[in-house]
């Protein structure tokens, strides 16, 4: 919120009593006995004779806000301190005075939650309305005359200001909230400059919701922000007001936790100091710390979020707005696993002497032995796999490498041997995420977004709030904190509802809007070419794929695997693995050591020390996501980019400029020397990869796919993600993830 | 830094090799006597001790052995002159000092290694740094 | 309170401020001494409002208001009419510090150093990552 804009809204009509009525009152200062405000209908309508709208200047909306007409027919027009606006029915006179520029101070209303009209913060003036009225709660109506800035609202603000501070501790200068708490910014423009409040202040136990929000209860305000937020959005029913009157409190009902994959968010939400981070409590300020616009890389939804960093450490992260994608929440692996980046570091590159121990060495001697080594093996023993965290020009790069060494083995973690990367429409969420908004019936194919992709099972559950939208779900049995319909655990089912036998493919046809979720963990299958068409065959018998609406999605489990397959990264042969002499890995810490041949010489390229580094032969230091530039893009196909927030940490490198200079020492010269070149070569490969803040469709559907022949297994599908806390290198070097899931995670 | 050109004085040109080594002794010396200072106002007492320092010195002075000629010494003299000024004025900061004699003395030999001809800048600036 | 030593007549003789403060105190109520022997006093009546409160430095020579303790500030400066020894007794015995007085400018500044820097000997060691360590060879 503005708060010089609020600041001169507060200042106007004072300065207007002074020049024109009583300048003695600069005198005699005293805090509430102005005439104005003392006899205020009458002074309001003296000093506020309707102007002519001609003379105001145009208003721009708050914070770019967007007027949208459902239908043009049900415009009606209010008229906001004089200066008329035209919005849709319905809005309320909070929104009217947003279009029509004029921000209202609120605590309870949040634009993405229902309203309660209980702070009472946003009172303004409506004329032939006795009293204020509560601008959140009350819809607009045609011809309404909206007051904001008379004496009549600042007078009620004061108020309602004076009523909030009375039990609100005066903590300021140790709370986690200073700086950027609205009840700090909106008393310093509305409220009054001194209390009369002398009796002891309220006090209220503090909660324990978990290691991830910390409770500070006295400051609350009784918003109810939070309660909304977990049982709307979170969809837990955890938190909840207790008490009445000044017993008011919120909490848990019963002791308890707040197991939700959202909880982080409350702390955003929040408008005082009651919630707040935990992990950050009493690190730094505010204001202190220099605020990086980045990309979220630890699931495959690249939500958008601000790295805060102080000098070379990253503080905290928090969410930043992008509706298309995760709107203005992160999960909490998003939001925590910041303190991954600050452990198990790899920070010099290492060889491993003949005695087993590795050694430091030198960038020169380190890429001289792998080029050395590299030559030395048959091009069709040279393996690449690139890991989840990897960006598109790492593995732009890697690729260009490994077939200027003559092999074509290369491939991204988790996306199985045999990829379908030939249509870009078999492996994106062709719907897009802000799509599923308008789907009246889900079906799950073996994924669950709760802990696959937090994001986007919080729009899913939007949608079954907001439509009533069924949800059928194939897999493991599984909490998706929406009402759903468990209809079976493997394979079986989905042949019962491609052969029209089973109940919820009458659901699916009758549908609007149907979308089916194939889940990224069935490409480790044997069988995935039969699953998937299985799934074609649904999607073509229920019209889930039409000209105006393709409702066929792959939910995608990583950041690099979308970009993977749209460079091609895709292995040549299914095995080459077990017959590898030479691998080199990418950060890829989740690929089968097993299977490995002893005899293969490994090199880890990484930011962590964590599963890989132990089999490695040599290992490069690179830069993690907070600290280099990459693109990555998202699995309904939106291309973004990291940018970086803190120096790479001992001697690490960007990935892209290894492997540049490793090709350099081989004597095969990658011809990019800077970041803009890599994306010229990339723009010939991918094109929609360059396109940033964009999301590009699919466009071809995959009808176009010949039928697989493959037997299918009778397997049911199985858990993908063991523990939503602990899903790559970053996150399982985080001590708070730790925490999570030692004290979170259901057994 | 105009108190370093007060406090340097242009000595006369030395007329021989044999007055030129003599001032290149007089001149360590007069550094190796400001050490204890330098490890006071540096603060150096816990990454460092008098005599790392001194050899540190000595290192720089024996990567010119090789010169002969007066007038070239008399110069080096100059900058040796002006360096140690710098630091005993406290111009420098602790990590200036950390990072060119306590730490990194191979950072100040430029390397100039066979090895690295014939390679491209980009290799070259990837030796050096992230960031380039 | 009457055997405390009265001191300092002496340097009233170079120090006027002394001079007026011993003046100051005939006829005042002695209200409370601190720990560090300061004393502090109280006269309603014949003198101005706003001067009926004062102390005695127990140093004569180099005193300064930093040497008032925190409980003692508040009936001094007219926040509170709670005298200090009252207000001791609410001074958390766990964590509340010992009153220090500014040394600025004599040795012994309070200068705020950042973590890992060369003088703050409590987070001298602190790095801005953890390596891995090779263990398991």
């Amino acid at each position: 919120m503005g708060l010089g804009l609020l600041a001169s809204k507060a200042m106007r009509p004072a300065s207007r009593i002074f020049n024109s009525q009583n300048p003695r009152n600069f005198l005699f200062r005293t805090i509430v006995s102005k005439p104005e405000l003392q006899k205020p209908e009458t002074s309001a309508a003296q000093a506020q004779p309707d102007p002519p709208p001609v003379d105001l200047p145009p208003r721009t909306p708050v914070a770019g806000a967007r007027v949208h007409f459902p239908n043009p027919d049900d415009a009606i027009e209010v008229f906001v301190d004089g200066y008329p606006v035209k919005i849709p029915k319905g809005m309320t006179v909070l929104q009217a005075c947003e279009v029509a520029g004029v921000d209202i101070p609120r605590f309870c209303y949040h634009s993405r939650l229902s309203i309660a009209g209980n702070c009472r913060m946003c009172l303004v003036e409506v004329e032939k309305s006795p009293k204020p009225v509560a601008s959140c709660a009350m819809p607009a109506l045609p011809g309404m005359k909206i007051k904001t800035d008379t004496p009549v609202a600042k007078k009620a603000r004061e108020g309602v200001m004076e009523f909030l501070l009375m039990n609100h501790p005066l903590d300021c200068p140790i709370c986690d909230q200073g700086g950027e708490c609205d009840l700090q910014d909106q008393s310093m423009a509305f409220g009054s400059d001194r209390g009369r409040f002398t009796e002891m202040k309220r006090s209220v136990v503090d909660k324990n919701l978990g290691p991830l929000v910390k409770t500070v209860m006295t400051r609350c305000i009784q918003c109810t922000r939070c309660v909304r937020f977990a049982t709307e959005v979170a969809g837990v029913q955890d938190l909840g007001m207790l008490g009445r009157g000044s017993g008011e409190e919120i909490g848990t009902y019963v002791e308890k936790l707040m197991t939700s994959e959202l909880s982080g968010n409350v702390i955003d939400i929040c408008p005082v100091g009651a919630l707040t981070s935990k992990p950050f409590a009493f690190k730094a300020r505010n204001w202190e710390l220099k605020g990086t616009e980045s990309i979220d890389v630890t699931d495959a939804v690249g939500s958008n979020i601000r790295i805060d960093s102080r000098g070379p450490e990253v503080m905290r992260i928090v969410p930043r707005l992008n509706e298309d994608i995760n709107e203005e929440w992160i999960s909490d692996k998003t939001r925590f696993c910041y303190d991954g980046l600050k452990r198990q570091r790899l920070n010099d590159p290492m060889i491993r002497g003949a005695d087993g121990r590795f050694k430091v060495v030198s960038w020169r001697d380190a890429l001289a032995v792998v080029a050395e080594v590299a030559h030395q093996v048959k091009p069709e023993e040279i393996v690449g796999v690139a890991g989840k965290l990897s960006d598109a020009e790492s593995m732009m790069a890697l690729k260009d490498f490994l077939n200027r060494m003559g092999s074509n083995n290369i491939w991204c973690e988790g996306t199985g041997m045999n990829p379908n990367a030939d249509l870009r429409s078999g492996y994106l969420m062709n719907t897009s995420i802000a799509g599923l908004e308008k789907a009246d019936v889900f079906l799950l194919v073996g994924t669950q977004p709760r802990v696959e992709a937090a994001m986007v099972n919080a729009r899913i559950r939007k949608t079954v709030r907001a439509n009533q939208a069924k949800v059928g779900y194939i897999g493991p049995e599984t909490d998706l904190n929406y009402d759903h319909q468990h209809l079976g655990t493997g394979p079986q089912t989905l042949l019962e509802i491609a052969e029209r036998r089973h109940p919820f493919y009458s659901t699916l046809a009758n549908a609007k809007h149907p979308v089916i979720i194939v889940g990224a963990g069935l490409f480790e299958r044997e069988d995935k070419d039969t699953i998937f068409s299985t799934v074609e065959t649904i999607a073509e018998n229920a019209k889930v794929v039409r000209p105006d609406w393709n409702g066929l999605n792959v939910l995608l489990l990583n950041a690099a695997q979308a970009a993977a397959l749209d460079l091609g990264l895709v292995p040549e042969s299914g095995n080459s693995i077990e017959s590898a002499k030479f691998v080199y890995l990418m950060g890829a810490d989740d690929v089968n050591l097993d299977k490995i041949p002893g005899d293969a010489f490994v090199v880890y390229q990484g930011h962590h020390g964590d599963r890989s580094v132990y089999r490695a032969n040599v290992i490069f230091p690179a830069a993690a996501f907070s600290e280099k530039e990459g693109i990555y893009e998202n699995t309904e196909g939106y291309a973004q980019q990291t940018f970086p927030a803190v120096p790479t940490v001992g001697d690490a490198r960007d990935d892209w400029k290894i492997i540049r200079a490793l090709s350099e020492v081989a004597g095969i010269k990658l011809p990019y020397d800077s970041l803009g070149a890599i994306r010229a070569r990339i723009r010939t490969v991918a094109p929609n990869l360059v396109h940033l803040d964009e999301r590009e469709p699919a466009t071809f559907t995959a009808s176009l796919k010949p039928a697989s022949s493959q037997k299918i297994t009778l397997t049911p599908f199985e858990n993908v993600v063991e523990n939503f806390y602990m899903t790559d290198s970053i996150t399982r070097a985080s001590k708070i993830m730790a925490q999570c899931s030692a004290l979170l995670t259901k057994k | 830094m105009s108190f370093t050109l007060r406090s340097v004085k242009v000595p006369p040109n030395s007329v021989n090799l044999e007055e030129a080594r003599h001032r290149v002794f007089d001149f360590f010396r007069s550094a190796c006597r400001s050490l204890p200072t330098v490890m006071e106002i540096y603060n150096l007492h816990d990454v460092a001790t008098i005599s790392q320092l001194r050899s540190a010195i000595a290192t720089q002075f024996r990567k010119n052995s090789s010169v002969t000629n007066p007038k070239v010494i008399d110069m080096l003299l100059f900058k040796g002159m002006e360096e140690l000024n710098n630091v005993v004025e406290h111009a420098k900061q602790r990590h200036h000092i950390i990072g060119q004699y306590v730490v990194g003395r191979q950072g100040l030999v430029q390397d100039l290694d066979t090895k690295d001809q014939g390679i491209s800048n980009f290799l070259k600036n990837f030796y050096n740094s992230n960031y380039f | 309170m009457a055997e405390l030593k009265e001191e300092g007549y002496l340097r009233c003789l170079p120090d006027g401020n002394l001079l007026q403060t011993k003046i100051h105190n005939i006829g005042a109520r002695l209200v409370g001494v601190d720990k560090f022997g300061n004393k502090y006093y109280e006269k309603l009546e014949g003198v101005q409002y706003g001067r009926h409160r004062w102390v005695e430095y127990a140093e004569k020579s180099r005193y300064n208001a930093s040497q008032v303790p925190a409980e003692w500030h508040g009936w001094l400066h007219f926040i509170t009419d709670h005298t200090g020894d009252e207000l001791l007794l609410l001074k958390p015995k766990r964590y509340g510090l010992d009153h220090k007085q500014n040394f600025s400018g004599e040795g012994d500044a309070f200068i705020y150093h950042s973590k890992g820097h060369a003088l703050n000997p409590g987070q001298r060691d602190w790095t801005r990552y953890q390596p891995w360590q090779p263990t398991k060879a």
